[in-house]
Formats: structure tokens, C-alpha cells, sequence
């Protein structure tokens, strides 16, 4: 249940922040790499540098975890079979050997079957994700963004306690 | 950096692409992470540590704390305790104190580079307060415990010393179906019946006598039409015709001569089968000399019956850490395998891709454990322990020595090489105990025991390749032995005839000798009971006890006289088929084949060149 109010209020958060489309698409791609990955690897770590340093929806990006995390749980068994074709991939090994002995490289956990074939995953989506969920975005502050802003429970949600941390990171 | 802003639907004005007033937020994240890092990082980096190690050796792996140091590069453990894996009661080893002092380089690239490894205040074998938890049956330390004990098992079986039970020689009931002989010839005999019926369903369809018949036929008439009568026409019908004939021939016989190749490599197999079936009957002789529970008679037999369990359970040890250690220190540089990090994703599999002149994941250079006991003291020596011994390029090398306790020390050597630089690993350890006061030891179904007292042990294994060697050795200059009395009382005269032999001995010495290869491996032990009991066995029961094999060998050949007719009939058909009637279809084929070539040269003599004949195959 708290995970569902987690999850609305990001995407209430994030349809209705300041960012333009574009801002919120590409934080909530961002932050789908967040969720389809293994949150605890170095890689992540950079994404979320960026999801804070770029002038992206930060809101967006906690959207993307919030919705990919699970789907991240589920899909997991494909990741594992990608990752373990991708690693095992004959005409890979010599790149997989030198950055397995490459500084630094090797604490993303590449080598992993799961990290690996998430990661890829996330890739292959990221520019259909970010282009649909700009166009979506859009679409939807044209249709229902006002009236949802008037709502009571929406303002509710905005003068929580979150919220004010969120602006608080988002700078406003 | 500026570039276009656009309003809250897409569209216009212009914007920054990166967000500098979030530096701030971000060092303070960076800061809380830093202090949750100092507050709680040694307690993952102990759990992740217990883990890792638990997994690894298949067993509970206890740390009180670690210390990371992180200025020398140094971590310091305490209260390391190893469950061991077959008794969670008890430690394999306990250490109080360990220094690690590490290459920082290699942690750059996720690498574990031990330049020095100190261990004291070691104690081996200790009580644990609280039972380990059980290895998990499903981790590769807990598969390789099961199949290293399923390997003793399955591998090595000891005729009990049962004695006294003679009586039961009238009451041999054999289950047929339980004798290897009868389900090894009735798996044969299956196997000749359906190789007969596939083999003359091949010749079958072949039709080599209707072809022959026609061939036969065409030949008589060719034999008797005159060439010069017929015409050119048809002589080129007549010869055409005795070449498409001759095209079925070549045919059918390549066809013949592939299936009597077929069939003598089945026939080899099939006879081969039935020279296995005599190694069956020997194991039923001994199942139906087990059954009617004999003494066996020979040395070797008293020495396995006597020793043989406790000298399986050495060299099984020694094989399952012989086989964790191939599983953790793999030869060659080929990429490997080994199970994710545990996380509540999926773990997944993590692939290694060792490169040569790199460093292992994981490298001990030097170690030292100091095993201090009361006033005596062993030093244990290990280098080059590596994860990826062929990148390491050298062996690990183990060695112990020195002597512990006072009045009466014992003595300890111990040498190891863990050989995984080449191709075929080498793994071997020896190891002389000598003092040790070794435990009571009951003999199996009988009444006796034995108290070795202070004695000296031996052991070496060797694992090259799959080829096993081992050595097991107990001396015990001053054993004693003691009857169960109320039980001595209700036993036989065999029993207290043995005992009268024991009583008198002041001495066991037991020796194992392992050979062979892991799937066939060997095991011989003897001790000095063997040749004492043996003649007292024989002169009080041997007449009768060869009466009963004799017996017990002739019930077995009785139930199986039937099963190993049929099987030999079987194979006796088969061999009728494939050595006798695929020849003679071959050799009449042959015939009738020279026959129309024969005529076919008579038609072609005639005709001068004139005619355009067929070649000759």
C-alpha cells in the first residue's frame, strides 16, 4: 500500500513539477536504469549523479525507479539469460577480458549475468522510453494536468513533506 | 551551457543543462554516506565477509569483528570460527586474532592482493556453544559434501565380520530379480533380440533373394540368346537391361556390406556383454555369501571389515577438500562461473575473465598462522593461494610443523601442494602425527573395542588429475582392548575364540591404501588383527563356511542358469544372422553379379566396338 502511495505521489509529483516534457521524460528514463538494474552498483551511482546534476526532473526520475523497480524484479530472469549471452558471447571476451582488468571497471559488476542484461536492456529502451514518455507528459498536461492541479488531494500531496524536500533538491 | 527552454508543454525559451545549486544536496548526500560508511561499513563488510566465506567452504563461518584500516591498507580480524561442516557441534578451527595486510592496487580493479596473512592463537576441533547452522544442500559446497559422501558409500562396501551366524546357512532365500547376473542378461538378451529383429527387418527389406532370382533368370536367358541373332537393337536392349541388373547388384551389396559391419561391431558388443556377465555372478556370490552373513576368512577382508569405514571417511575428507579447492582455484585461463552476489535480486552468475600477466581476483602471498597450545608450538606456513592459480603461475605451498603439549608433546608435520598452474591439477598433502592420543574405537558388529592410547598417525593423499593415492597409517604401540562382557556372554565360540586373539595382542597397527581414479577407485586395508584372526576363523569354521559358498554359488548359478540360456541363445541367433547369412546373401549376390558381367562380355565381343554398351561397373 505505502509502495502504490510512493508510486502516485511520484507520478503526481513528476507530471506537475516545473520541467518541460523533455526534463520529466528523461528523469524518468534515467531513472528506469535506477530500477531495472541492481540499485547497489557503481553505474547507478553515476546515473543518479546525473538524475541530481542534470537539469532533469528529478521527480521523473523517482518516478522511473518506482515503476521500474518492480518490473526490474520480475524481468529478472530474462536479464540473467541476455547478461549470460552477452558474457559468454565468443566475440566479447576480449572486451569483457580487458575491462574485467581495467581499474575501476570492474566494481560496475559488468560480469554479473543480471547486471549486465539489465543494463543492456535498459539501454535498448532508453530512447523509445524517453521519446513516449515526452510525447505522454505533453499529452497529458494539454488534457487533465489543470484540473488534477485544482484538485484538493492534489495539493494535499504537494504541501507534504516530501514535496518540500523534493523542491529543496530540485532548487526551487 | 544554455540551450532552449521550453514551457510546461514542450515548447520555446531555453534552459541549463546542468543544475549547479544541486552540488550542494549532493556533498551533503556524499557526507551522509560517508558517516553511515564509518558508522556501519566494517559491520556489512564482516556480514558480506561471513558470507562469502560460509558459502565458500560450505559451513557457518563466525566473525566477532573487523577493523578496516584503511590508511595501512590493513584489516583486522578477530574471533574467526569455522563450523565444522559434518558436526555442527564442533569447530573445525577457531582464531583469535588475524592481520591482513593488502596490495591497494589491485582493490582498483576489484582484486584481492594479500601481501601478508597473520593468524595466532588458533585452536583446532573446539566445542561450539551453538550448533552451526546446516550447509544449504543447494550450494555447491553442500552438493559436493552430498556427492563426496554418496561416493564413499556407493564405492566402497566392507563384508561385515559377522560371526556365529552359521545357523542361518538353511535359510538362503534369493529374490532372482535382485541378482545383477539375471538383470544383466535379461538387458542383454533384450538388447540381441531387438539388434536380430532390426538387422534382419534391414536384410528383409533389401529383397536380396528376389533380386538374386531375377538375376539368375535374366542371366539363363542372355546365356541362352545368340547375340547375332538379335540384332543391334536388341543387343543394346538385352545389354541394358543386364546393366540396370548389375546396378542393383553393386547396390544391394554396398547395402550388405555396411550391414555386416553393422552387425559385428553389435556382435562385438553383445559378446562383450556376455563376458561381463561372468564379473556379474561373481558380485551374486558374494551377495548370497553377505545374505547368509559369513566370516570372511581372507586378510584383507578382516581388515576392511574391521578398518574400513574409518579409512573411508579419511580419504573422503581429503577428496571433498581437494574437489572445494578445484571448485575455488579452477585450472587454466579460461573464463569461469560462480554464483551473483546474494541480494534480494536475482543473484545471476558472475563470469571471470583472468587475463595472463594480471592479477587474480584473489591472491595470497604470504600467510603465517601460528598454532600456540600451552607450552608448544606450530608454525604454519602458506604461500601463493590464488583464485586463478594459472595466472599466479606457481602452487600453493603449505607446510606445518613443531610440537605441542609438555611432559608428552605431540609431534606434527604436515606438507600440501595445491597444483592448479598446468593443465591437470595436482593436489596432495602428508601429514605425520605422532603421540596423539587417538579415541576408542568400537569394531563393527562385534562386541570389541580397541584403545589405540598414544599413537602415531599418517596420512598422504593425492589427487592428479582423477587419479587418486592415498595412504592411511595408525600405530599404536599399546593398545588395549576390552569385550563387552553381557554381550561376549550371549555370542558364539567364534566371537569369544577372536577374543581369546585380542586379548593377548598389545599392539594395532592398521594400514589404507587408496588407488585407482575417482570413479574407480580401490582400497586395501589391512592391520595386524587380520592374519591372527583369519587362522583362528579358519580353524574353527572354515569347513562349514566353504560349504555354505558352495551353496551360496550354487543357488546363484541355479537362478541364473535360465536368464543366461536365453541371453546366449539370443546372441547365438544374432551371431547366425550377422557372421552366417549376411555372407552367403553376399557370396550368391557375387555369383549371379559374375554371371551377367560374364554374358554382358560375350555381347559386347560380337558387336566389335559397334555397339555403345554400357560401362562395366
Amino acid at each position: 500500500m505505502l509502495t502504490l502511495l510512493k508510486l502516485l505521489q511520484s507520478l503526481v509529483k513528476a507530471l506537475h513539477s516545473e520541467g518541460t516534457p523533455g526534463q520529466v521524460a528523461a528523469g524518468i528514463a534515467l531513472g528506469a536504469c535506477l530500477g531495472l538494474t541492481p540499485l547497489l552498483s557503481l553505474h547507478n551511482l553515476v546515473i543518479f549523479a546525473a538524475l541530481v546534476l542534470l537539469n532533469v526532473s528529478f521527480a521523473g526520475g523517482m518516478l522511473g525507479l518506482a515503476v521500474f523497480t518492480p518490473l526490474g524484479f520480475l524481468l529478472d530472469p530474462l536479464f540473467d539469460r541476455i547478461g549470460a549471452a552477452l558474457l559468454r558471447n565468443p566475440a566479447l571476451t576480449g572486451l569483457w577480458t580487458d575491462w574485467y582488468n581495467t581499474p575501476v571497471v570492474p566494481w560496475t559488476s559488468f560480469n554479473n549475468t543480471v547486471v549486465l542484461g539489465s543494463f543492456a536492456a535498459w539501454l535498448v529502451l532508453v530512447a523509445p522510453l524517453f521519446l513516449w514518455a515526452r510525447w505522454a507528459v505533453a499529452r497529458y498536461r494539454e488534457t487533465y494536468g489543470q484540473r488534477v492541479a485544482n484538485s484538493r488531494w492534489f495539493r494535499a500531496v504537494k504541501a507534504s513533506r516530501l514535496y518540500t524536500v523534493y523542491g529543496w533538491v530540485r532548487g526551487e | 551551457m544554455r540551450r532552449h527552454r521550453r514551457d510546461r508543454t514542450g515548447r520555446g525559451a531555453r534552459f541549463q543543462l546542468f543544475r549547479w545549486r544541486a552540488v550542494g544536496p549532493l556533498l551533503f548526500f556524499l557526507a551522509v554516506f560517508l558517516i553511515v560508511w564509518a558508522l556501519f561499513g566494517e559491520r556489512v563488510v564482516k556480514t558480506q565477509l561471513e558470507s562469502a566465506l560460509g558459502t565458500a567452504l560450505g559451513t557457518q563461518v563466525d566473525l566477532a569483528g573487523l577493523r578496516i584500516r584503511e590508511a595501512d591498507a590493513a584489516v583486522d580480524l578477530s574471533g574467526l570460527a569455522i563450523a565444522d561442516p559434518r558436526n555442527p557441534r564442533r569447530n573445525l578451527l577457531e582464531a583469535g586474532a588475524i592481520v591482513v595486510d593488502l596490495d591497494p592496487a589491485p582493490l582498483a580493479e576489484k582484486k584481492l592482493v594479500v601481501d601478508r596473512l597473520a593468524l595466532s592463537d588458533l585452536r583446532l576441533g573446539t566445542p561450539r556453544s551453538r550448533p552451526a547452522r546446516p550447509a544449504d544442500p543447494r550450494s555447491p559446497a553442500g552438493r559436493l559434501l552430498r556427492a563426496t559422501e554418496q561416493w564413499a558409500r556407493e564405492k566402497f562396501q566392507f563384508p561385515a565380520l559377522a560371526l556365529g551366524r552359521l545357523d542361518t546357512l538353511k535359510s538362503l532365500v534369493l529374490d532372482p530379480s535382485r541378482l545383477a547376473t539375471v538383470q544383466a542378461a535379461e538387458a542383454l538378451a533384450r538388447r540381441a533380440d531387438s539388434a536380430r529383429t532390426t538387422l534382419a527387418g534391414a536384410l528383409e527389406r533389401l529383397q536380396v533373394r528376389t533380386l538374386a532370382d531375377s538375376a539368375t533368370a535374366l542371366a539363363a536367358r542372355l546365356a541362352r540368346a545368340d547375340p547375332r541373332k538379335l540384332g543391334i537393337a536388341g543387343m543394346k536392349d538385352a545389354a541394358a537391361a543386364a546393366q540396370r541388373t548389375l546396378q542393383g547388384i553393386a547396390q544391394v551389396r554396398q547395402r550388405l556390406g555396411d550391414l555386416e559391419r553393422t552387425g559385428q561391431s553389435t556382435l562385438e558388443l553383445l559378446e562383450q556383454g556376455v563376458n561381463d556377465l561372468d564379473a556379474a555372478r561373481q558380485r551374486d556370490y558374494a551377495l548370497a555369501r553377505g545374505l547368509l552373513a559369513l566370516p570372511a576368512l581372507e586378510g584383507p577382508d578382516i581388515g576392511g571389515a574391521l578398518f574400513g569405514k574409518p579409512s573411508v571417511e579419511v580419504f573422503q575428507r581429503a577428496l571433498y577438500y581437494a574437489e572445494l579447492a578445484r571448485r575455488h582455484l579452477p585450472p587454466g585461463l579460461q573464463p569461469w562461473n560462480r554464483p551473483g552476489p546474494r541480494r534480494a535480486r536475482m543473484a545471476g552468475t558472475t563470469v571471470e575473465f583472468p587475463r595472463r600477466n594480471e592479477y587474480p581476483r584473489f591472491l595470497l602471498r604470504d600467510g603465517v598462522v601460528d598454532l600456540s597450545f600451552g607450552s608448544g608450538q606450530v608454525a604454519l606456513e602458506v604461500s601463493g593461494l590464488s583464485s586463478q592459480p594459472a595466472l599466479y603461475g606457481k602452487p600453493t605451498v603449505f607446510r606445518a610443523s613443531g610440537r605441542l603439549g609438555g611432559a608428552a608433546p605431540v609431534r606434527l608435520e604436515l606438507q600440501g601442494v595445491v597444483d592448479h598452474a598446468g593443465e591437470v591439477p595436482r593436489d596432495s598433502v602428508a601429514a605425520r602425527i605422532e603421540g596423539v592420543n587417538l579415541p576408542d574405537l568400537a569394531l563393527p558388529g562385534l562386541p570389541f573395542t580397541v584403545h589405540p592410547g598414544r599413537s602415531s598417525l599418517l596420512l598422504g593423499f593425492t589427487l592428479h588429475g582423477d587419479r587418486l593415492a592415498g595412504r592411511w597409517e595408525i600405530g599404536a604401540p599399546a593398545a588395549r582392548w576390552t569385550a563387552d562382557t553381557a554381550r561376549l556372554a550371549g555370542q558364539s565360540v567364534v566371537e569369544r575364540a577372536v577374543w581369546r586373539v585380542l586379548e593377548g595382542l598389545t599392539e594395532l597397527r592398521v594400514r589404507a591404501e587408496l588407488g585407482g581414479t575417482i570413479a574407480n577407485p580401490s582400497l586395501r586395508v589391512s592391520s595386524n588383527l587380520d592374519a591372527a584372526i583369519a587362522a583362528q576363523l579358519r580353524a574353527l569354521v572354515g569347513r562349514e563356511v566353504e560349504k555354505a559358498e558352495r551353496m551360496a554359488r550354487q543357488e546363484v548359478d541355479r537362478l541364473v542358469a535360465e536368464p543366461l540360456a536365453l541371453v546366449r541363445s539370443r546372441v547365438g541367433e544374432f551371431q547366425t544372422l550377422a557372421r552366417e547369412r549376411l555372407p552367403l546373401e553376399a557370396r550368391q549376390l557375387g555369383e549371379v553379379e559374375r554371371r551377367l558381367q560374364a554374358e554382358l562380355k560375350r555381347f559386347a565381343g560380337p558387336a566389335g566396338g559397334l555397339l555403345d554398351l554400357p560401362r562395366l561397373p
